[in-house]
Parts: C-alpha cells; sequence; structure tokens
C-alpha cells in the first residue's frame, strides 16, 4: 500500500452461537443437515406464528460482552429490520438497534509484540437469514430455510484498526474467545462467522477520508484480502483525482475484487421499529455478575502470565495462548512439574505442533497426553536421555499407546551415567589411540574432541556425552 | 408536506396502475393530513423494566412437522427447495 | 323455542340433563345457516362434517357419563383470520384464498379441549382492516337486522353469525373496534380483552401490540364462559401474561350498588347521533337506578387516540403482512420476470385496496426521517393516553361511552371514503391504544337498529364489566333477539 496514506477500518464480525435450538423457535440448531428439515412454521415466518428469545442467545452474548469489557445494558429491546428478500422469511430480520445488549468495550492485540487496544461500540443479538443455492439446472434460485433463525451475536469495533496486520490480529483474538468462552463453533468453511467491513483511506496527517462498507466477506482470510484491495482500490481514485462516494460494496473473493451493490442516494430503507412481538428483555444483575465469574482465563491473560511467570518470549507465548488445546495441554503438563515450562512449550510448537498440521488431527485425539509430555521434558532435562532418543520416544507416543519409560526400556534408550563404567571405557580408548593422546598433550587442543567421539562410539551413543567428555579431560590430565 | 407515493409503494412492493395513483395519492395525502397535529409532548420512551418477557429454554425439539406439511403451501417447491426467480445472474 | 336460538348456558345444561343431544344441536345451527345464510353471508367456510363428528364424539362421552366442560358440544363460529390447522384460514384475502395451516391457534386447541364445535369459519374485512365487512375479497356479509346494513367489521361475520342464530357463540379479533363494533351493530355482546390476556399464537397479525382475540354471544354468561375458556397465558406468546385467570361465570354478580361509573365527556361530543347518546345515557340511568354511582369525567387526549392508532396499526402492519410475497405460501402472480417484479405482481394482485392503503401508510410514517415526526410521537401520546385512563381509574370503576357513533350505515354508504370509515372506531380505538377491557352491550335501537354501549375498566377487570353488564341484562331481561330474517 502507497505510503504516503493510512487505512482507516472498523469491523463487524457476525458469529453464529452453538445453542440446542434456534433464537426465536424450538429447532434445532445444525449446520449441514437436508434441505428445509430444520424448519418450522416459526422460522419459516408463517401467519400468526409469534417469536420466543432463547435464554442462551442472551447469556452468550452477555458473556462475550464481559470478555470485551462491555457495559452490559441489563435492560434491553428487540427490533425489527425490514426488507424483502427470499432467505428472509418474515421479511424483516429480529435484531436490536437503539439499545443493543452490550456496548462501549474494549480489546487488546497483539501486532509484532506491540499491544494496540480496540474498541468495541456495541454486540447484539438477532437472526440469521436462510440460503440461496444457485444452480442452473433449475428456473430460479432455490430456497433452503434452515438457517433461519439460527442465533447471531454481531460485535462492532470502533475504526480504529489502521492496517491488514491489525485487521488480522483483531479477527484472529475475537475468534480465539469466541472458542475459549465456547460460544461458538466458528467453523469458517460453514460460515459460522463472517465479517462486514468498512474501510477509507487519507494521506497520513490529513482528516479520514469517506468510508465504504463491504458485505459478503465470507472468511477472515477473505477479509484480510478485502481490506487490502480495497484500500488500494481508494488510494488509486484519489491518485487519480477522483473521490471516494460513500457507498455499499460487495467482496467477490474469487476474482480477488469488491464490486458496487449500491450507493449512498439509493441505500436500503429498512424503517427500524420496536419488535411488538417481544417484551423488554430484562437480566438481573446478580446473572450479570454470575455470568462475569463464569469466564475462563483468557488469551491476553495466559499471554501475561507466560510471559511474566516462565519468562517465554511473546511470540512462543501468544502462540500457544491464541489456541484453546494447545494451552489446555501446557497448561495441564506445567502444572504436573516434571518439565520446565521453556522445555514443555518447545515440544508443543516444535514436533506436536507440526505432528498437528500434517496429520490435521487435534490436540486432544494424540496419544501424547499431558502427562506423558512432561514427563517426556523431565526426563530429557535430568539428562537420563539425549535429545535424540527423547524424539524417538515422541515419535513413538504418537502411534502406540504406551508411557515414556516402557519406551525407553524397550528401546534401551537410557543414558549411561555411571562414572566409574565410563572411565573404565574411556581408559580402554585412550589407550587405543596414543598418537591422539601425545597430540592433545603437545598442545592440540582439537583432539580432544575426536577421542571424546571415539568414547561415545565406543558406548554406542548411549554414554552421557557431558559426563564422557570432563572425563576424558581429567584423564588426559592426569 | 407531501408524500411521495411512487418511493411508498416501491419500498412496500406495490405497484399502482397509472389509473389508480391519482386516487390513492389523493386518500393516502387525506390519511396523512388526518393523522397530522398529534401535539408535541416532551418525553422520552421508557424502556418498561416491568413489561419483561420470560425467555425460552434453549431445548430442541424435532419432528414436529414434516417438510412436506410445511411446503404444502408454497407455490413452486423443488428439490425440497422453495423456488424464486433467479436471485444472481 | 329453536335450539339455535338457545344460549350457550341454556344448551349446557340441557345437554347435562339429556333434554338434547349435540348432534340435534348443531343440526338446528345448520339449518338455521340453511335458511338465512345466502340473506347473511356470514361464513367464507362451513365444517358440517367435522362439526357433527365432534358432536357425536361430544355425545357418546355424555353417554359414557365422562366429566365435560360447560361448553362441551357447543357451536362455534370462528373468525377467518384464527388458524385452524386442516382448515382454510383465508382472511378474506385473495392473497390466503387456498391457504390450510398445519397448526392450530391456541384459542382453538383451547376451545376444541373444551368439547366446543366448530361450525366454521366466518367472514370479515381483509387482514382485520376494515369497519364494515365490505372489505372481504369473498362475499359481503350483511346485518341481520337490516340486510341493506352493513353488519360492523371487521368481525363481521362473527358478529352477524351470531346476532342471526347461525352460531351459539363465536370468536372475533379487535385491533381497533372490531369485535365491539360490529356487536353494537348487529345486536350483541362482544369482549375485547385486556392486551396479553388472551394467547395471539395463530392469529394472523395484523397490529401485534393491538391485536386480542375476544368472545361473542347472545348472553353475558355466555361471553364470560368463553372468555374463562379462551384467556391465560401461552408460553407461544412471549407478550401473554402469565397471571391467576378466575372463573368469570361462577363469579358473577348483578349487585352494582357502588360501583363507581365515569362519563367522559369527549364521547358524548359532536359526531355521535343523538339517538345513541340516549339510549346509552338511559342505559346508565338503569345502572344507577341499582345503585351504581355515576361521575362526569374528562380524557382530554382522546381526539388523538385515532391518529396515533392509525400510525400505530399501519406501521406494525405494513411489516407484519411483507412476509405475503408470493414466496412460502398463498398467492403468486401468473407472469412476472424479475424476482422484484414476482414480488410487486403478487402483492399488487393478491391486497385489496384498503390493505395496500394501510401498508403504504405504515410504510410512510417508519421510512427514514419520517420515523420520530410519525411513529414515535405516536407511541409517546399512546404513553399518555394510557396514563390518562390509569389516572381516570383512581376515581371511578368503569367508564361507559357510546361503542359507536351511530346505527349500522347502508352497505357501499362509505365504500369510497377511508376517512368517514375510520370515524366509526372514533369511540373503541382509545381502548386498544391503552390496553385495556371493553364490553359492548345493547341498549336500545334506533329505527330497528340496534346500539352499543361500551363499559370499558381497567387492566384485567374483566370480572367488573362482565357484573355491570349482568346488572343490565337482569334489569332488561335478554338483550340479543334473533330476527327472523323471513
Amino acid at each position: 500500500m502507497n505510503n504516503n496514506y493510512e487505512m482507516v477500518v472498523g469491523l463487524e464480525v457476525h458469529a453464529e452461537l452453538n445453542t440446542a435450538s434456534k433464537i426465536y423457535c424450538s429447532c434445532k440448531n445444525a449446520f449441514g443437515l437436508e434441505v428445509n428439515s430444520q424448519v418450522c412454521p416459526i422460522c419459516m415466518g408463517m401467519p400468526g406464528t409469534l417469536p420466543t428469545l432463547n435464554e442462551k442467545v442472551v447469556e452468550y452474548a452477555i458473556k462475550m460482552g464481559h470478555a470485551l469489557n462491555c457495559k452490559i445494558n441489563s435492560v434491553c429491546k428487540q427490533d425489527r429490520k425490514n426488507y424483502f428478500y427470499p432467505d428472509l422469511p418474515k421479511a424483516y430480520q429480529i435484531s436490536q438497534a437503539e439499545v443493543p445488549l452490550c456496548e462501549n468495550g474494549h480489546l487488546d492485540i497483539m501486532v509484532d509484540g506491540k499491544t494496540k487496544t480496540i474498541g468495541v461500540t456495541r454486540i447484539h443479538i438477532e437472526e440469521d437469514a436462510g440460503k440461496l443455492l444457485h444452480d442452473d439446472s433449475f428456473a430460479g434460485s432455490l430456497v433452503d430455510l434452515n438457517r433461519c433463525g439460527v442465533p447471531l451475536i454481531e460485535i462492532v469495533s470502533e475504526p480504529d484498526i489502521r492496517s491488514v496486520a491489525e485487521a488480522k490480529a483483531y479477527l484472529e483474538t475475537i475468534r480465539s474467545i469466541l472458542q475459549y468462552i465456547n460460544i461458538s463453533d466458528c467453523k469458517m468453511q460453514e460460515g459460522s462467522i463472517r465479517c462486514d467491513v468498512n474501510v477509507s483511506v487519507h494521506k497520513i496527517g490529513e482528516p479520514f477520508g469517506t468510508r465504504c462498507e463491504m458485505k459478503n466477506v465470507n472468511s477472515f482470510s477473505a477479509a484480510i484480502r478485502g481490506i487490502e484491495f480495497e484500500a488500494n482500490r481508494q488510494i488509486e481514485v484519489l491518485e487519480n483525482g477522483g473521490v471516494i462516494e460513500q457507498e455499499t460494496r460487495r467482496w467477490d473473493d474469487a476474482k480477488g475484487e469488491s464490486i458496487l451493490m449500491r450507493t449512498k442516494e439509493n441505500a436500503n430503507d429498512y424503517r427500524y421499529f420496536p419488535e411488538p412481538d417481544l417484551l423488554t428483555i430484562v437480566v438481573d444483575e446478580e446473572k450479570i455478575a454470575e455470568l462475569k465469574n463464569s469466564l475462563p482465563e483468557l488469551p491476553n491473560a495466559k499471554l501475561r502470565r507466560y510471559v511474566d511467570e516462565f519468562g517465554i518470549s511473546q511470540n512462543d507465548g501468544a502462540l500457544i495462548a491464541e489456541s484453546v488445546e494447545k494451552a489446555k495441554l501446557f497448561d495441564e503438563a506445567v502444572a504436573l512439574k516434571k518439565g520446565t515450562p521453556k522445555g514443555i512449550i518447545k515440544w508443543i510448537l516444535g514436533d506436536i505442533s507440526k505432528y498437528i498440521n500434517e496429520t490435521g488431527k487435534s490436540v486432544s485425539d494424540m496419544k501424547v497426553t499431558p502427562e506423558r509430555l512432561a514427563e517426556l521434558v523431565g526426563i530429557i532435562e535430568s539428562g537420563q536421555i539425549s535429545n535424540a532418543s527423547g524424539k524417538i520416544v515422541f515419535e513413538t507416543m504418537l502411534t502406540e499407546d504406551k508411557g515414556v519409560s516402557e519406551i525407553i526400556k524397550e528401546k534401551n534408550l537410557s543414558q549411561n551415567s555411571n562414572t566409574d563404567e565410563l572411565e573404565a571405557l574411556a581408559k580402554v580408548v585412550l589407550a587405543q589411540n596414543e598418537k591422539s593422546v601425545t597430540d592433545y598433550k603437545g598442545g592440540k587442543t582439537n583432539a580432544l574432541g575426536f577421542l571424546v567421539g571415539q568414547c561415545m562410539k565406543a558406548s554406542k551413543g548411549q554414554a552421557n556425552p557431558g559426563m564422557m567428555r570432563d572425563i576424558v579431560i581429567k584423564l588426559l590430565s592426569e | 408536506m407531501d408524500i411521495d407515493i411512487k418511493y411508498i409503494a416501491k419500498l412496500s412492493r406495490i405497484s399502482i396502475n397509472p389509473e389508480d395513483e391519482a386516487k390513492f395519492e389523493k386518500n393516502m395525502q387525506e390519511i396523512v393530513d388526518m393523522v397530522n397535529g398529534m401535539p408535541e409532548i416532551n418525553d422520552d420512551l421508557i424502556l418498561d423494566k416491568n413489561n419483561a418477557m420470560t425467555l425460552r429454554e434453549d431445548i430442541a425439539e424435532t419432528g414436529k412437522f414434516t417438510r412436506e406439511e410445511l411446503m404444502k403451501n408454497a407455490p413452486e417447491v423443488q428439490a425440497g427447495c422453495l423456488l424464486v426467480p433467479k436471485t444472481v445472474e | 323455542m329453536e335450539l339455535f336460538e338457545r344460549t350457550a348456558s341454556e344448551l349446557s345444561s340441557m345437554l347435562k340433563n339429556k333434554e338434547c343431544s349435540s348432534v340435534e344441536i348443531i343440526e338446528s345451527i345448520y339449518n338455521r345457516i340453511d335458511k338465512v345464510e345466502d340473506k347473511v353471508n356470514s361464513y367464507i367456510t362451513l365444517c358440517k362434517e367435522t362439526a357433527i363428528e365432534k358432536a357425536k364424539e361430544v355425545d357418546n362421552a355424555i353417554a359414557d357419563g365422562k366429566e365435560l366442560s360447560s361448553l362441551a358440544g357447543i357451536p362455534i363460529a370462528v373468525k377467518d383470520n384464527i388458524s385452524t390447522k386442516g382448515i382454510k384460514t383465508t382472511c378474506a384475502s385473495k392473497m390466503l384464498e387456498n391457504y390450510i395451516p398445519p397448526f392450530n391457534a391456541t384459542v382453538v386447541d383451547k376451545i376444541n379441549a373444551a368439547d366446543m364445535v366448530i361450525t366454521g369459519k366466518v367472514n370479515m374485512d381483509e387482514f382485520a382492516m376494515g369497519s364494515s365487512t365490505e372489505n372481504s375479497y369473498f362475499k359481503k356479509t350483511r346485518n341481520p337486522h337490516d340486510t341493506d346494513r352493513v353488519p360492523g367489521g371487521s368481525s363481521g361475520g362473527s358478529a352477524a353469525a351470531v346476532a342471526a342464530g347461525e352460531a351459539i357463540v363465536s370468536l372475533g379479533s379487535d385491533t381497533g373496534g372490531s369485535i365491539r363494533q360490529p356487536s353494537s351493530y348487529c345486536g350483541v355482546i362482544g369482549l375485547k380483552p385486556t392486551y396479553s390476556s388472551v394467547s395471539r399464537y395463530g392469529l394472523v397479525a395484523f397490529a401485534s401490540s393491538l391485536d386480542q382475540i375476544g368472545p361473542i354471544g347472545r348472553s353475558v354468561e355466555d361471553v364470560a364462559m368463553l372468555y374463562s375458556a379462551i384467556c391465560g397465558g401461552d408460553k407461544m406468546d412471549a407478550t401473554s401474561k402469565m397471571r391467576e385467570y378466575p372463573d368469570f361465570k361462577a363469579g358473577l354478580s348483578a349487585d352494582v350498588s357502588g360501583l363507581k361509573i365515569g362519563i367522559p365527556a369527549e364521547y358524548y361530543g359532536e359526531g355521535i347521533d343523538d339517538s345513541v347518546k340516549a339510549a346509552v345515557m338511559n342505559a346508565v340511568k338503569e345502572l344507577e337506578k341499582n345503585g351504581a354511582v355515576v361521575k362526569n369525567i374528562s380524557l382530554p387526549s382522546t381526539e388523538y387516540a385515532i391518529k396515533a392508532y392509525y400510525i400505530i396499526s399501519s406501521a406494525e402492519a405494513s411489516s407484519n403482512l411483507a412476509r405475503f410475497d408470493g414466496v412460502k405460501y398463498g398467492y403468486r402472480a401468473k407472469d412476472y420476470t424479475t424476482l422484484v417484479d414476482m414480488y410487486e405482481k403478487t402483492r399488487s394482485e393478491g391486497f385489496g385496496d384498503e390493505v395496500k392503503r394501510r401498508i403504504m401508510l405504515g410504510t410512510f410514517v417508519l421510512s427514514s426521517g419520517y420515523y420520530d415526526a410519525y411513529y414515535k410521537k405516536a407511541k409517546l401520546l399512546q404513553q399518555k393516553i394510557k396514563q390518562e385512563f390509569n389516572d381516570t381509574f383512581n376515581d371511578v370503576d368503569v367508564i361507559i361511552t357510546p361503542t359507536a357513533p351511530a346505527k349500522a350505515f347502508k352497505i357501499g354508504e362509505n365504500s369510497d371514503n377511508p376517512l368517514k370509515m375510520y370515524a366509526a372506531d372514533v369511540c373503541t380505538v382509545p381502548v386498544n391504544i391503552a390496553g385495556l377491557p371493553g364490553l359492548n352491550i345493547p341498549c336500545g335501537s334506533d329505527n330497528g337498529m340496534p346500539i352499543g354501549l361500551q363499559i370499558i375498566g381497567k387492566e384485567f377487570s374483566e370480572q367488573t364489566l362482565f357484573n355491570a353488564a349482568y346488572a343490565y341484562e337482569k334489569t332488561m331481561g335478554n338483550l340479543c333477539k334473533i330476527p327472523s330474517l323471513d
């Protein structure tokens, strides 16, 4: 992006909540089932039907509100957003306009080692729409209403984001929080998190430019591509002496470009008004406090703890903290006080992450339990086996359901740290290599390496290298 | 204040044929004039805390309706879906 | 006296004493329908077979000595905007001409549970928008007392069927007077209950914050019984109130001594016929003779109620009726090109003019730039009107007003003049705006046409309304005489 410019980005993240039932009816909240099989007269918008609000949706939204340091509005309401479209059976979406459930929050993100605070304007609850299927073998578009009434929270950020990197960090932090408090599956391919993006650009030092909204951004990576494209598009317009019109654009990820949907003039007139089929939402303060206390330790807090208590680097700490599973494995292994946190983290970020990425397996379905990981690291750090042997033990643990010591015994990998045995062995080796011994004594110190190597070889690699070296030096100095 | 009948009709997804437009415009204007002239009330709408609703327990119910009975009233159904004119080209 | 002429409570005891059977009752009703329906046009759909089936079940249950509700075997007509599983529910609109709901409204489940016998679905103004039942897509219902006149609306079919003896009782719905005004025109007793006391689940919405389903009958007892059967909180309707509802028939008492009746000047001003004022005040005097105390009161915001009403009800209607788009159910236009074209043709061909007018008014008052000037102002006004009523009920127990400014008008008289039509609701809309209960009872006539009065009470004071009406009924005798229609 042109260095004379700065981008200003605000994000609206829509996350589907993993409740058992839909937001306004008792239909199953499930993905990927047969078309129109999870539908009832209510979510199909049949005449005379009425909505009833799912209590879990309110609780989940409040949890997210707490996680993002929001003010919770214990008294709020819902409103209708009116527009015609085949995926919206009632021709209005029940949402929240004037008074959202949560507002005025903030979120700390980490961008190359530095912390930045992004404002969170509001979090409100609303219902998802159905899906339109397009297939040329049909005379028109097909409507599947299974997704109608799936509960959503919309998280609206302040326009505090100034770069693609910040946008990426913000989105990833939001996702990891959603997973930590377990209110959304965050399955991108299932579209369970989507976002709308607001982008403007301005010359550094000059006032903000006119913003454009970009809809239909169905994954975080698409959001990043979209922001990049849109910022550059606007800069190009300005550089060519043009002006940016406030407009709504649609992101086409396949083509990698945004297309004009509507200009400000013909903006939608949604005719919001209070939903008369629902009364006031009133949550008592005890419940709000209870939900706050129910929150687990969140990624930012974990990261701070890892850095402060264990002296782990920001980057390593962040890599663990942003993943619920890795953080769980790490915390449990550390708690056993067998291996050092630094030793344990090396394995998780190294071999374990590699294994997970390659196999697509999750930490939980790995045979390497926290106990086994801690034990392995402990044994290596105590010098009972070498790092090389450690890797062999790990490989075996991945495939065979066996304990660390069991594997060490089987493959007899334990290191020989018995001074007398090692000394005896060293005497034999030195006797066989008189030339090198004299070279060493004559000042050719590099002969030492050769001699130690010979001793290790004679021990079939099982001698404790450190001890072996000390013994050789001792004997040579006699 | 005159009401833009064309815009309102469009927003309502109702098309009025030209010969009726004048009639509708007149009717609408009369009605709007009738509802005009409400007194100014320097008050604000209160969110009534005492008008709270009971929320529904999050329990999924399945098999209460079959797709067939729900789609029975639909003008056009294909492949278990409602059929509408193409929404994208 | 024929069975169709009797009240539900009379028939109930006759059934208990085996003086008649449920099948005989329903046959008497259908004979009456065969005789007069072509003059009255109350019904859109008749359910003779299922009705006779149900009546047989009831008779068998009685024969087996089963304990049945006091309404078991009583024929009831249901307004065609109340969903009936497997039975067409058209809202008297081309839009829903062939719509058959896959579920029952909660009130329908309740009357079924009470073993009542549904005679059929009765006519109304399209989507309950109107005051004469002339806005029905199917037919014009006529006033049984003068078939050149309208029965009122929107529940014209519900009122006319009961008045003509084509049903013993019926269910209507009332958003701005749609039960009380036709009851007044047809000379029957009709209750618009306290908002939230009867579940709206399955009632095709016109204006969600104002709609209420209510009972119509030919005796206070009947209306009280039917109200007891349909009221109560419902998990399916978040706006319904969970609370204890008494047995209103058991609670009936004709003792009105000390009952404080408020007479608001605003409801007796110009635009109200003298014949109506006179009839209402005579009835009030009767209650006074029985020991009631009359106080003159004022409800200054009344004149604004109709404005607030048309803004709020139309705004909600424009949104509630947006779902009729030819996609999921109901009418779809035949020839169209694009999606928008399909929407516009479907809605323009499927809705009648009055419905279109209300949808457009509602769309207008909610559209950007006008919300504050119209919708918000109307809601503020609503707050004020509620407050005025609440304050008044610190001084009086009930308020008595005319139900309608005049007797039933001639068919076609107001058809081309929406505003004149709306004026027929001037006495009833404030009650909906305030969410209060209102009861119409006949209180005289003007050249043979019934005149009705409206008793208004505070929230959930239905028992008080019934008792005042009961006292008047006891003094005057039968208030609802069935015209012969020969």
